[in-house]
C-alpha cells in the first residue's frame, strides 16, 4: 500500500498520477489509485487536470514533426545498403583496440624510460662517456709499443681489457651515506654484480689541475702532452686489482670506489696502484700506492696538491749478485680538497 | 531479422520525429534514423526499442558537436526556422502555424537538458523503464521528471503566446 493512501484520505501525489496516466504503474497500483479515485473528488480533478496537460503536451510535440507523412523507405533497402558495408568482425576490432592500448601503453613506459634517461642527473651520461673514453683508447693504441715488452698483459687496449669496473662487494663494506651510493648498495643487495662504466675520464681529470678542468680545453686536447696516465696504466676490476697488487692496494673506508688504475711495477716489484673514491658528496678521492719516485713524479707532473707521503710497505727486490734492494713505497691522497682534510684521508687510508 | 522489420515499420516516423526535435532538419533526420536500423540490423540487439532510441540520442548528440564544429548553430529558435511546407494551408494559417511552431520549439529549448531527453522519449514511445535505462534516471524519478517537463513546456509555450498576443495588439 503507498504512503499516501495510508493516511487518512492524503490525496495522490501529481508524481503517481502522471505514471497512473501513462499506464506504468503495477496492477496492484492502479486498483489502489482508482479506489482512492472513487471516493476522493479533489484527486479526480487533478486527474482529469494532468490528463488534459499531458494531452495538450503532446499535441504541442505533435507540430514538431519533420513531415505530416514519413514513410520509411523498404526495409530491403536499408538491408542491402547494410551489405554494401564493409563488416569488420567483432574479434578484429577488439584485436585493433587492444593493440591500440597496448601501444599507448608502450609508449608511456618509453617515454617515461627516455626522460628519466635524460633528466635524472644521477644516472651516467653514458653517450658523453663513450665519446671521452675513445681518444683515451685510442691514445693507449698508438703510443703502446714499449707496452707489450714491460707487461704483456697490457698490450690490450683500454677499452677491450677494462671496459667496466666492478665494485668491491664482499670484502670492502664502504659506509654509504649519499642516495645515488645507498641505491648501489640495494642493487648489490639482490646478490647482482654491480658494474659501472670505468670512469677514465674522471680518474684523468682527477689528476688534471683544476683550472684546465673547468675551462673550454676538449677531453681529447686535455688527454694530450700531459695525459696522467701513460699507455702502461691499464684500468683493472678491483679483484683483479687485489690479486696484481699484492698488499698494496689503497682503499679508504666509506668512500664508494668508482675506479682502480694500475701499472706495472719493475721486475720484482709490487705495481703502483691508483684508486678513486667518491665521498658523500660527490667528490673524486684519488689514492696513488707505488715507489716513492714514482709516486713523486706523477704528483709533480700533474702539479695537483697531494697529502703528505705516507710510508706504506716496502718491496724488496732481488739484486743481481744475490743481494736484496728496498724500494720503499709511499701513498699520497688527491682530490679537490684541502691538504689538512688529504693528510687526514691518508691516515685512515688502509692498504689492502 | 523479422522483428526488427516490424520494429522499423511501426517506429521508423517515432524516431525520425525524436531526431529532428534535436537537430531541426527534417532529411537529415531521415538519413540518421535509415542508419539506426542499420546499424540495428548489423548489432542485432537484444532490447530493439530501447536500443535504436539510444542509439539514435547518440547520433543527434554527435551531430550537434559536428554543426558546432562546423561553426553552424543548433537552430532551436532563429529568425528562420524550418517548419514542414504546408502546400494545403492558406497564407495566413501559413504564418500561424510557422509562429506556433516557432513557440513550441522555444518552450521545448526552455526546458532542461534531462527534462527534454525524458518528454522527447516519452513522446517517442518508450515506457518507463526505458527512459530509466537512456538516461540513467531511476525508473520513480521518470515520473517526476515528467510531470516537471509537461508543465513547463506548457507555461513556457503559455508564456510565449501571451508575449506574442501583446506584440500583436
Amino acid at each position: 500500500m503507498t504512503e499516501w493512501n495510508t493516511k487518512r484520505m492524503r490525496h495522490v501525489p501529481d508524481e503517481e498520477l502522471h505514471p497512473y496516466l501513462d499506464q506504468a504503474l503495477s496492477r496492484s497500483q492502479c486498483v489502489e489509485i482508482e479506489t482512492h479515485l472513487a471516493q476522493c473528488e479533489h484527486c479526480r480533478d487533478r486527474r482529469d487536470t494532468i490528463a488534459a496537460l499531458r494531452d495538450r503536451t503532446t499535441a504541442l510535440l505533435g507540430q514538431l514533426t519533420p513531415r505530416n507523412l514519413i514513410i520509411p523507405p523498404p526495409f530491403e533497402v536499408l538491408a542491402e545498403r547494410l551489405s554494401r558495408r564493409p563488416v569488420t568482425p567483432l574479434w578484429q576490432i577488439r584485436l585493433k583496440r587492444a593493440g591500440l592500448w597496448a601501444a599507448g601503453v608502450m609508449a608511456a613506459v618509453g617515454t617515461g624510460w627516455a626522460a628519466r634517461s635524460v633528466l635524472d642527473p644521477h644516472r651516467n651520461p653514458a653517450p658523453t662517456f663513450q665519446n671521452e673514453l675513445a681518444p683515451l683508447a685510442n691514445a693507449v693504441e698508438l703510443g703502446s709499443p714499449a707496452a707489450p715488452m714491460t707487461a704483456p698483459a697490457e698490450s690490450q687496449t683500454l677499452a677491450d681489457a677494462a671496459p667496466a669496473t666492478t665494485l668491491p662487494l664482499h670484502d670492502a663494506s664502504p659506509r654509504l651515506t649519499s642516495p645515488r651510493q645507498q641505491g648501489l648498495r640495494l642493487v648489490n643487495a639482490g646478490h647482482r654484480p654491480m658494474i659501472i662504466p670505468a670512469p677514465m675520464l674522471q680518474l684523468a681529470s682527477a689528476l688534471t689541475p683544476m683550472p684546465e678542468r673547468s675551462g673550454d680545453v676538449t677531453p681529447s686536447a686535455r688527454l694530450e702532452g700531459r695525459a696522467p696516465f701513460g699507455p702502461l696504466w691499464q684500468q683493472v676490476q678491483w679483484e683483479d686489482a687485489l690479486e696484481r697488487a699484492g698488499s698494496g692496494l689503497p682503499y679508504i673506508e666509506g668512500m664508494l670506489v668508482v675506479g682502480v688504475l694500475l701499472k706495472a711495477g719493475e721486475a720484482g716489484e709490487r705495481p703502483t696502484s691508483l684508486v678513486a673514491q667518491q665521498d658523500p658528496s660527490g667528490e673524486l678521492i684519488t689514492s696513488i700506492e707505488g715507489p716513492m719516485t714514482q709516486v713523486s713524479e706523477l704528483l709533480k707532473a700533474q702539479g695537483v696538491h697531494a697529502s703528505e707521503l705516507t710510508r706504506t710497505p716496502p718491496d724488496y727486490v732481488s739484486a743481481p749478485g744475490g743481494s736484496t734492494r728496498r724500494v720503499n713505497r709511499v701513498l699520497a691522497v688527491t682530490g679537490r680538497l684541502s691538504v689538512d682534510s688529504l693528510n687526514v684521508l691518508a691516515r685512515i687510508a688502509t692498504i689492502r | 531479422m523479422e522483428d526488427l522489420e516490424r520494429l522499423y515499420k511501426t517506429h521508423y516516423a517515432a524516431v525520425v520525429r525524436f531526431l529532428y526535435r534535436k537537430i531541426w532538419d527534417a532529411d537529415r533526420a531521415e538519413d540518421l534514423a535509415q542508419e539506426v536500423f542499420i546499424r540495428a540490423m548489423a548489432h542485432q540487439p537484444d532490447k530493439p526499442r530501447a536500443w535504436i532510441f539510444a542509439v539514435a540520442a547518440n547520433l543527434a548528440r554527435d551531430e550537434a558537436r559536428a554543426a558546432i564544429r562546423r561553426r553552424k548553430h543548433l537552430v532551436l529558435l532563429k529568425d528562420d526556422p524550418v517548419p514542414l511546407s504546408t502546400p494545403e494551408l492558406t497564407a495566413d494559417e501559413t504564418v500561424e502555424h510557422d509562429e506556433r511552431w516557432a513557440q513550441v520549439t522555444g518552450a521545448l529549448a526552455a526546458l532542461t537538458e534531462r527534462d527534454r531527453e525524458v518528454l522527447l522519449l516519452w513522446d517517442a514511445g518508450l515506457s518507463y523503464p526505458e527512459i530509466a535505462a537512456q538516461t540513467g534516471l531511476a525508473v520513480g524519478a521518470v515520473g517526476t521528471t515528467l510531470a516537471r517537463a509537461r508543465k513547463r513546456l506548457t507555461e513556457a509555450y503559455d508564456r510565449m503566446e501571451y508575449q506574442a498576443d501583446a506584440a500583436r495588439s
